[in-house]
């Protein structure tokens, strides 16, 4: 026997090997789909899609184009930016995008495929049902540039168990009780928790907005009215001050950030917080909250001083699926944007959390089962409408809103001065 | 020994002359171009001379931005060196369990950026942070950076002297251990106390290391962001934003790449010169004390 392992390899050997197998790879079978369809958008909208251990909902589509879809996942702000960086490039190698709806101006809108020849060839099924305000959004200079996908609608949550503790037995109906209620519940919990009132983030607009809505006010309109009311916005302000000066608003307003929101719910520490219905599963997940079943949403309230009857407009953002203009296969990317909005695509993915774009997924047995908040949900979708219309500025602008918000808030400017200073600084971005 | 001539030596010389070209000269041309247009997304770059500097400029956004990003950069980097050279002498006299102890101190250059932020955030915590409620347990005052600028400004500053002391640390270590014993031995036999020895000794000798290190040093903080960006966000109300966040938001939030590329360039310009000076007055000195 042996006792020395050789492993003599000759240059011939070596080449004869490499091109065998390589002619062998070239020769079987085929590994990969005949088409892949590359697509740029967020986690979410993958996730609703094809949830982990659920159904895969492009299943079907899959096997009837004999494709494949690729994502790739970014945070929504870095995700506008490479979709708009991909589609002003000579060619791209995505095929859909993901756009939110206050991005698309005209310039923005130029680099995207309209869709309506699509649309009328070979049209999406009941077009009609998805919601018009929402396709409306997508549509700049008379053209469909995007098919609505999901919206997100922002919704008062708040912790039933903290609210039974500190002897409350409903949630708020009007801003006047929120804000009583959120001083109320600004203690310590029974399991030695320290509790905020509410918890909000202090980088995005739509916070502000809705204290200013509460009161009849706005930001910017759709008619790009630039805070139509200043008295409002003001009593907004006001009211989100007295707050923080009450400690029903953390200290840490001034840099809390979207997913605080999330933790400060989900262990206890905030009573209330605002943010989309369509994070109800996220916020009740036993895996993750303290309070699985116990996390409630309803319709963010209006001031009580509105007249009787005015509906309160909550913000909902939207997103929708779009094709850039230098995309190869752009008949692939439709039939991909048909299937995800057929009447099944859109139930399914409400019955993995997404917000529903047609009218109809909210009577859906299914969904009524499954999310308890669908019919709150629909009754807000119907007066709701964007923090701000998308225009060139209006990144900046929402900026310099929130820059002077904090100010506000935090008490190192008067809320007078600071509604003053938004009007002052935000006017030279608005478009003429 | 043969001579080449010029063209015999082109190929070998050239892939580094395209590289260099490719990836820094050719993009810096790009940045100057672009720093003088006004481009966005779907919108094809406008010719507006030198507007956009003058608009960076004379925008108290970027004032701001600048004097927060000088603040931290001057004392920082020097906190650091000063903590550096103490920790490479400490290191150099002999300590016990020197090699776990020399792991413990390069540790923080092994950690990510991002997970050092998101770990300082949970430590630093104003609510529930382990570090501050020790500090309260104690009876110490505790850091309020999610509220004032000042703290704020000081914990970014602590966090970055802690992911980049090891830089500072092993350049300074190393050039320590490259003193000869001999030196030491001569002035020991001179008569030196360990104060004299250090100032005779060591500190010119390690000099032009502490030049080496200042100078990457000042040139890297110059463009510090994961620390702000991930702590602060620049806020409260952009009290705690530095030049790279103002850029980054220039670039990457409001699509302004004309101004974006004015402020890149205002930046280079700034952490020159601010480093520049410095330099030059240090080498001076330990030119004369050499």
């Amino acid at each position: 026997m042996k006792d020395k392992v050789t492993f003599d390899i000759t240059r011939r050997g070596f080449l004869g090997t490499a091109l065998g197998g390589a002619a062998a790879l070239a020769a079987g079978p085929s590994f990969a789909q005949a088409n892949t369809l590359n697509i740029l958008s967020h986690r979410v909208h993958q996730a609703v899609l094809m949830p982990d251990g659920g159904e895969n909902l492009l299943a079907e589509w899959k096997s009837a184009q004999d494709a494949e879809a690729a994502f790739t996942t970014f945070d929504s702000n870095p995700l506008m930016d490479r979709l708009f960086r991909e589609a002003s490039l000579g060619s791209t190698d995505y095929g859909v995008g993901y756009m939110v709806d206050n991005r698309p101006t005209s310039e923005i809108a130029s680099l995207f495929e309209p869709l309506d020849s699509y649309q009328k060839d070979d049209p999406i099924e009941d077009f009609g049902d998805i919601a018009p305000g929402l396709v409306q959004g997508m549509t700049v200079d008379g053209n469909l540039i995007g098919i609505p996908v999901r919206h997100a609608t922002q919704g008062l949550f708040y912790n039933e168990a903290l609210l039974e503790e500190a002897g409350i037995s409903a949630p708020p109906t009007t801003l006047e009780e929120l804000v009583e209620q959120a001083g109320k519940l600004t203690f310590t919990s029974s399991a030695g928790t320290p509790v905020t009132g509410m918890i909000l983030a202090s980088d995005l607009a739509v916070f502000p907005v809705m204290f200013a809505r509460a009161y009849g006010g706005d930001f910017i309109t759709k008619d790009f009215e630039l805070v139509p009311s200043p008295e409002a916005m003001e009593k907004g302000l006001d009211t989100l001050r007295g707050m923080f000066e009450a400690g029903s608003l953390p200290r840490s307003y001034a840099t809390t950030k979207n997913d605080d929101m999330v933790t400060w719910i989900q262990q206890g520490r905030a009573a209330f917080t605002v943010l989309p219905f369509a994070r109800n599963a996220q916020l009740n997940n036993p895996e993750q909250s303290k309070y699985p079943g116990k996390i409630k949403a309803t319709a963010f309230p209006g001031s009580s001083s509105l007249p009787s009857g005015t509906p309160m407009a909550a913000v909902t953002e939207a997103w929708a699926m779009v094709v850039p203009k230098n995309a190869g296969d752009k008949q692939l990317a439709w039939s991909y944007i048909k299937e995800v909005s057929s009447k099944r695509v859109t139930t399914g993915m409400a019955l993995n959390g997404n917000g529903p774009v047609r009218v109809s997924s909210y009577a859906d047995p299914a969904l009524i089962e499954k999310n308890p908040v669908a019919e709150v949900e629909a009754e807000v979708l119907a007066t709701a409408r964007g923090a701000f219309p998308p225009f060139p500025e209006a990144a900046r602008a929402q900026a310099t809103m929130l820059e002077e918000v904090q100010l506000a808030v935090i008490g190192r400017k008067p809320v007078k001065e600071a509604v003053a200073a938004i009007i002052e600084r935000v006017k030279p971005l608005m478009p003429s | 020994m043969r001579t080449r001539s010029l063209a015999e030596l082109m190929p070998l010389v050239a892939p580094v002359h395209i590289l260099i070209l490719s990836v820094i000269v050719l993009p810096s041309i790009f940045v100057i171009w672009l720093s003088v247009t006004e481009s966005t997304y779907g919108q094809a770059p406008t010719w507006v001379g030198l507007a956009n500097y003058a608009r960076v400029l004379a925008d108290p956004a970027f004032h701001g931005a600048l004097w927060n990003t000088v603040v931290i950069v001057v004392f920082a980097v020097h906190i650091e060196l000063a903590v550096g050279l103490l920790v490479a002498l400490l290191f150099a006299s002999g300590l016990l369990l020197r090699r776990l102890l020399l792991v413990a101190v390069l540790a923080p250059y092994a950690v990510s950026e991002v997970i050092a932020v998101v770990a300082w955030r949970y430590l630093f915590d104003p609510d529930a942070g382990p570090v501050t409620l020790a500090l309260q347990a104690i009876g110490l005052p505790i850091l309020d950076w999610s509220f004032e600028p000042v703290h704020a400004m000081i914990l970014i500053g602590l966090l970055t002297i802690w992911l980049h002391l090891p830089f500072t640390f092993i350049i300074l270590y190393a050039a320590r251990l490259a003193i000869p014993s001999d030196l030491y031995e001569a002035a020991r036999i001179d008569g030196a106390t360990p104060l004299q020895a250090f100032r005779r000794v060591t500190l010119p000798l390690l000099g032009p290391a502490i030049v080496v290190a200042l100078l990457f040093r000042y040139i890297f903080a110059f463009r510090i962001f994961s620390e702000v960006w991930l702590l602060t966000g620049g806020g409260p109300a952009r009290s705690t934003e530095v030049v790279a966040v103002y850029l980054y938001q220039e670039a990457f939030s409001y699509n302004a790449f004309g101004t974006a590329a004015a402020t890149a360039w205002i930046m280079v310009v700034a952490s020159l010169l601010l480093a520049a000076g410095y330099v030059f007055l240090l080498r001076r000195q330990v030119t004369s004390n050499a």
